[in-house]
């Protein structure tokens, strides 16, 4: 259970290269196994240059996907997971673990202590999931609260000290890199026994507690007969916990009111010590039906020093806060819309913000604009063909707004407008954006009252909640829309 | 080399870094890793600087200092520079530790002769235990740190040396049960127990104490070595390779520990479980894999001390700790997860593999687990993707594909689509309005559309024949998925035939049941819109795929009609390559006469030569022939060019084909007359072949060229008469002859193969002199014996001889060269040796067990060649 090497790339579309290798770090010593592992099926890692080129290939990320190639485009090169074979220096490169995101590429090659042809299955092999964690966890520290490039390049400065702390021999230690960050100016500490490794040291001062939870509600609307609407939301559950003691313990019990909508498919962090069985079973999976449990939700933990997620979850609420259509017709060079949108009553009408982006794919700039609002002001964005109805701080009386009007388009220039897959024709959709403060849309609330805390002194107790909107989808009722087989089985089941 | 500055170091490790093998290979390659080593000592640099150049000794000592050798003076150096350090606290301790250990491990220098494993080993081991070292050993705020930075030193080496720390197995829990770091004391242990175990079950010995006793080894004294080389024979994997599939492997169930052993143990690792929520969890995992394998198959070591944990690991959401318990679940099955568990467990999974929560890769990552899931009671065939039993329809619900995911995540999620269809497909018959399959054909449909775009991204089409590919390839029994299908592709053709490259290797790569009716619907779309067409390259590309003998006429006539448009020559070739798809399936009628009018009209002189060679080959040969003629060549099976292809395939006909030999070439029994030595050639055909030519080239040109040997037909297990090969030697010596056979096939190829190399031995080459006058063979040997000296050479030697003695050793190898024969005793033979040289032997007074030889020759030469050649006569025999 080891890493042979990682890399991180920055992906640089229109670079001659397309990517830059911003780090590297290999493991001799684990290399040296697999070559006693693999056999006659070892394949060296590459250098840098090799790998680069070899990587990109396979992910799709140069710039030359003009012409068919069989090694990259032919149908049984079928790909399932983020693991893939690069073809470097005669031999094929497997299993290499890799995704994109934000602009860089993670990547690393974990050792198989076993013969590679024929290929074992990925569940059989130890090290990906540490992969996995690795990229994850190098990923979340340099996005943690990073604004620009040169924070970003500081934090990639610091990647070779944190993995010799985390990852000494390709053996991965703590995936949280964080935490290693603090263990190294931790150092001078004496640490007292029975210390968790993932917690470097201890806190002195005020004891608080800060728990918040943040609901995300994302949503796929079509306004049509055949097909149902769906909804989800989607909670995290996040702690601060500034205690005194090594081990201090925290029960942490979310309620919801008499109303409120059951939590499931709950993921818990793992300093949560035991977990009820009722939580564990709770699942969208089943049918909903009244004897849902629906709480208290108990977490008894103990908490590391930095800020952590206690738990995430999902849940079916009974209506979406907005709902609304999207009707959109194409008339030759211009289009025209009709949208609706109604905020649910239940729902608190006090939004830091509301918005709905309106996008039009794979057409010309916009040339020209007649509208008609009933509430809220509409903006244009001319080149990127994208009108935003800011719609503001609250939904007026009646709860319903509804936006009509024209759009013209100029030329189509290709190098300029990006191509979208899924909007294409008569296919579109409006998004909206929103967020509401102090409010959660399940009801869910941590009650300070029921917070328990073993440790010295009585902590001060701030909870906080937040709705905000994500991918919450309107798509346009006059053309076909992309749906999942949810919206067509909850149509079956309706009717 | 002087002492560098920061900056110089900073440019050079750059320059490294960027391509280390390029840097090797230049002038500063070879001094690197000593300069290195001296640098570390230098004052003037800092210690950053320092920890950066051990940073690049971490990885790549292989580079820095390339044998065992260079490892070990190099991990010597840097266990002076450690103990060198002044006693304040340094940045340098824990990755010179570091350092050492991987220039020891990665070098192949670690081991019992090694002087400064012999160092290293209870340093770190003294570290680990937090033992005093003494001044030297920095102040007490690094104790901690290098505590765990020891123990991870020595894991690495007994990763890379199992059964290194065997016997320091008691030692090891009580430093864990007192104050040690848990975290590095856990793993060191766990590895150190579970290669242990492994050991011990393949030397079918038992823990012989090794968990109880042991205590430090005494400072100085000397490391036990005993478990490491046992276990250096097989370096194991830290984690099963999939626990089910190799239990033999494995091989633990052999180690049947004594009850009090097995009490040991079990305290062991329950102590290791019950500290291991103070574990990271990715260290968590590895303890779980290490523990699990441990255990897996150990008699009397029941898997429920890992109940407890099992809960707490399937409510989170790392990746590690679920993988993990997969891997219990794999290693125990029911003995640790009842059915009930086993549902839990796949519920969970489900729920993993679709959480918003989760990013994508582990979604995706989940879901290969579902499809791999370690079932109790699997149903299925082992090594294939399946749904799991319990995982039915409403299970998956969430799981199904979506046009809005990405290209691997769509591949995935259509996976379990098409397992789930093939398991519906009785259910289906029922008739349900949205049932998975319908939703796979709206689905299909959608990836079509997407692909039909003109100017779309390549990557849309290749996840839609990506995608068509998998489904054919899960549900090709099914005509209702089928079906549609086929007419989806045909349209997706018609609304960009640009994709035809994508259609090919469709074609090239699903079975018939998609394939014939595939090809049918294409030559139909093709050839029902005739004439000019900004597409017609990639319609003749797609009918020289799917042209086959039906319905000739309608395609004879899109060719006529395409004709007058191939103006360039791409597209004659590739009119002609269509052409030749007709005549390889035997269409005849109405080709003769296009392939006549193309022959006379198309510009392009290129395009005309070839037309009219198919004219020709159409006329004259028949059709299985004509089949072959145009066949795939033999030589490269696979080229995606279409001219290539079609070069290759003339080749099939105008050229000499690279074959594996189809025959077996021997020497058979000498035949000692004539002027020149002649080798009789033994020839077995495993194959008919015809017009067989034989050639023969001497390596060493040792003798004058030979000639070839020709034969009309060999036919398997008809006799042969022998062939003849005469020698012409230019030197006295044996030699080796490499042959090569041109044959013809009856499948009408020229082929060429080479044989095994045909040796030719020095007794080969002998022959008799002529006959002497009768009477005086006497005189006439001796005449020969004297006329060798003085140029000659003369000598003496022992021939051993078998248990025929002399006698019969003389009539079987020596026979046609005796001159004066008085059996059984003594003989005088004489040789002559083409071009020019004699041998000749006198074997008198034999003994029980051999003869002494007297033998001369006229050329020093042959002396050796011919000592050897009289020793080994005996066991020749």
């Amino acid at each position: 259970m080891a890493q042979r090497a990682v890399w991180l790339i920055s992906h640089e579309p229109g670079t001659p290269l397309c990517g830059t290798v911003r780090f590297s770090r290999r493991y001799p010593t684990v290399e040296k196994r697999a070559r006693v592992f693999n056999g006659t099926s070892y394949v060296p890692i590459p250098e840098d240059g090799p790998f680069l080129k070899a990587l990109l290939f396979e992910l799709r990320l140069l710039d030359d996907d003009k012409d068919f190639v069989e090694s990259r485009d032919s149908c049984s090169h079928i790909n399932k997971t983020s693991v893939y074979g690069l073809l470097v220096g005669g031999g094929e490169l497997w299993p290499v673990v890799a995704f994109l995101k934000n602009n860089m590429i993670y990547a690393c090659v974990p050792l198989v202590e076993q013969t590679l042809s024929p290929r074992p299955p990925l569940i059989s092999i130890s090290g990906i999931s540490q992969s996995f964690e690795l990229l994850f966890g190098i990923q979340d520290f340099l996005h943690l609260g990073q604004k620009n490039d040169t924070e970003l390049n500081t934090k990639l400065n610091q990647l070779p000290d944190l993995l010799l702390q985390a990852c000494p021999f390709g053996t991965l230690l703590d995936a949280n890199l964080q935490n290693s960050l603090d263990s190294i100016n931790f150092a001078s500490v004496t640490h007292p026994q029975k210390q968790p490794a993932w917690k470097v040291g201890t806190y002195k001062g005020k004891p608080q507690v800060s728990i918040s939870i943040t609901e995300k509600v994302k949503s796929m609307q079509y306004d049509k007969q055949d097909i149902a609407d769906t909804w989800q939301v989607v909670g995290a559950v996040t702690c601060k916990c500034d205690l005194e003691g090594i081990m201090p313990n925290v029960t942490i019990s979310l309620s919801l009111p008499t109303n409120g909508s059951p939590l499931q498919d709950i993921l818990v962090h793992p300093c949560v010590t035991s977990l009820d069985s009722a939580i564990l079973t709770s699942s969208s999976i089943d049918a909903m039906d009244d004897s849902a449990f629906s709480g208290p939700y108990k977490f008894p933990f103990t908490p590391p020093l930095e800020s952590f997620n206690l738990c995430y979850y999902t849940s079916q609420v009974p209506v979406p806060p907005i709902l609304g259509f999207y009707q959109m017709k194409e008339e030759e060079i211009q289009v025209k819309i009709t949208v609706n949108l109604k905020l649910h009553e239940s729902v608190k009408n006090n939004f830091e913000f509301c918005e709905a982006r309106i996008p039009f794919y794979n057409r010309g700039p916009i040339t020209h604009v007649e509208y008609k609002v009933s509430f809220g002001q509409l903006e244009v964005f001319r080149e990127k063909s994208l009108l935003i109805w800011i719609i503001g701080q609250k939904f007026p009386k009646s709860m319903e707004i509804s936006l009509s009007g024209t759009v013209t388009f100029g030329a189509k220039s290709h190098e300029k407008q990006p191509f979208d897959e899924i909007c294409i024709g008569g296919t579109a959709y409006l998004k909206l954006h929103f967020k509401i403060l102090d409010y959660t849309l399940t009801g869910c609330y941590a009650d300070q009252h029921s917070v328990q805390v073993f440790a010295s002194g009585k902590p001060k107790i701030s909870t906080h909640r937040k709705l905000i909107s994500s991918d919450y989808y309107i798509w346009n009722s006059k053309a076909p829309a992309p749906i999942t087989y949810g919206s067509l089985l909850l149509v079956r089941c309706h009717n | 080399m002087g002492p560098l500055s920061r900056e110089t170091w900073a440019q050079r490790l750059g320059a490294f870094r960027a391509s280390p093998s390029a840097f090797m290979a230049g002038p500063e390659g070879e001094d690197l890793g000593r300069d290195l080593l001296n640098e570390l000592r230098s004052e003037k640099l800092s210690e950053q600087t320092k920890v950066s150049l051990l940073a690049l000794s971490l990885e790549y000592p292989a580079q820095l200092w390339p044998d065992a050798a260079a490892a070990e003076a190099a991990a010597t150096s840097l266990l002076d520079t450690l103990v060198l350090l002044p006693p304040r606290p340094s940045a340098l301790r824990r990755p010179l530790l570091l350092a050492a250990t991987t220039a020891l491990a990665a070098g192949n220098a670690l081991g019992p002769t090694s002087g400064a494993s012999r160092r290293l080993l209870p340093l770190l081991l003294g570290l680990a235990s937090g033992r005093d070292l003494g001044r030297g050993f920095g102040p007490a705020s690094e104790q901690r740190p290098l505590q765990a930075t020891a123990c991870e030193c020595l894991r690495e080496l007994e990763s890379c040396k199992p059964g290194l720390l065997g016997g320091c197995l008691g030692l090891l829990r009580s430093l864990l049960g007192q104050e040690g770091p848990v975290q590095p004391l856990s793993l060191l242990l766990a590895l150190a127990l579970r290669n242990t175990l492994v050991i011990q079950a393949r030397a079918r010995a038992g823990l012989q104490g090794l968990l109880v006793a042991g205590d430090m080894p005494a400072a100085g004294g000397p490391w036990n070595w005993t478990l490491a080389e046992e276990g250096d024979a097989n370096l194991q994997p830290q984690a099963p390779s999939w626990p089910a599939a190799e239990e033999e492997e494995c091989g633990l169930a052999v180690l049947e520990p004594s009850p009090e052993e097995a009490r040991e143990l079990r305290a062991a690792v329950a102590q290791l479980l019950d500290t291991s929520y103070l574990l990271t969890p990715v260290a968590q995992a590895q303890l779980l894999w290490l523990l699990g394998w441990a255990l897996r198959g150990l008699r009397g070591q029941p898997p429920v001390l890992f109940k407890p944990q099992l809960v707490r690991l399937l409510g989170t959401a790392q990746l590690t700790l679920l993988h993990a318990v997969l891997a219990l679940k794999a290693a125990f099955g029911e003995a640790l997860f009842t059915a009930q568990d086993e549902a839990l467990l796949l519920r969970r999974l489900t729920l993993a593999a679709q959480h918003p929560a989760l990013p994508l890769p582990a979604h995706l990552f989940y879901l290969h687990c579902l499809l791999n899931f370690p079932e109790n009671w699997p149903l299925g065939p082992t090594g294939e993707e399946t749904a799991p039993l319990l995982l039915g329809p409403r299970l998956c619900r969430g799981l199904l594909p979506s046009l809005l995911h990405d290209p691997s995540a769509l591949l995935a999620h259509l996976h379990l689509l098409c397992l789930l269809c093939a398991e519906d497909e009785e259910k289906e018959e029922k008739g349900q309005d949205w049932c998975p399959r319908h939703y796979l054909g709206e689905l299909l449909a959608g990836l079509r559309q997407r692909a039909a775009l003109h100017g779309g991204p390549r990557a849309l089409a290749t996840l839609c024949f990506q995608a068509s590919y998998l489904v054919v390839h899960c549900l090709a029994t099914q005509p209702t998925v089928l079906t549609p299908l086929t007419h989806g592709l045909a349209r997706l053709y018609r609304a960009r035939p640009a994709l035809a490259p994508h259609f090919v290797d469709l074609l090239d790569r699903v079975g018939p049941e998609l394939g014939e009716p595939l090809r049918t619907a294409l030559r139909q779309e093709v050839v029902s819109r005739p004439g000019r067409d900004e597409a017609l390259r990639w319609h003749l590309q797609i009918l020289s795929k799917v042209a086959d003998g039906k319905a000739p006429s309608a395609t004879l006539g899109f060719l006529r009609a395409a004709a007058a448009h191939c103006t360039d020559w791409g597209l004659q070739q590739a009119l002609l390559q269509v052409c030749r798809a007709l005549l390889r399936a035997g269409v005849g009628e109405g080709l003769a006469d296009l392939l006549q009018a193309l022959a006379r009209h198309l510009e392009d002189p290129d395009g005309r030569d070839h037309a009219r060679l198919y004219y020709i080959l159409l006329a004259h040969l028949a059709g299985p022939k004509l089949g072959v003629a145009l066949g795939p060549s033999l030589a490269a099976p696979a080229l995606t060019s279409s001219l290539v292809a079609e070069n290759q395939g003339f080749a099939a006909v105008l050229m000499v084909q690279e074959a594996p030999a189809p025959m077996r070439l021997s020497v058979g029994p000498r035949r000692a007359a004539g002027p020149v030595p002649v080798l009789q050639l033994q020839v077995e055909v495993l194959e008919p072949l015809y017009s067989v030519e034989l050639r023969f080239r001497v390596e060493g040109q040792l003798y004058a060229p030979l000639g070839a040997v020709h034969v009309p037909c060999l036919l398997p297990g008809r006799p042969c008469r022998p062939l003849h090969l005469p020698l012409q030697p230019r030197r006295p010596a044996p030699a080796q002859l490499a042959v090569r056979a041109l044959f013809a096939t009856p499948a009408g190829l020229t082929c060429h193969a080479h044989l095994p190399p045909l040796p030719v031995n020095f007794a080969d080459l002998f022959l008799p002199f002529p006959r002497a006058p009768d009477g005086d063979k006497q005189g006439f040997f001796e005449e020969l014996w004297d006329s060798c000296l003085p140029e000659g050479a003369e000598s003496r030697l022992w021939c051993p001889l078998g248990p025929q003695g002399l006698e019969a050793l003389v009539a079987r190898h020596l026979d046609p060269f005796v001159v004066v024969a008085q059996p059984p005793t003594s003989y005088h033979v004489a040789i002559r040796l083409p071009p020019a040289s004699r041998l000749l032997l006198r074997l008198e007074a034999a003994q029980g067990d051999g003869v002494p030889v007297a033998l001369r020759t006229d050329d020093w030469a042959v002396l050796p060649l011919a000592g050897d050649y009289l020793r080994g006569l005996s066991a020749a025999v």
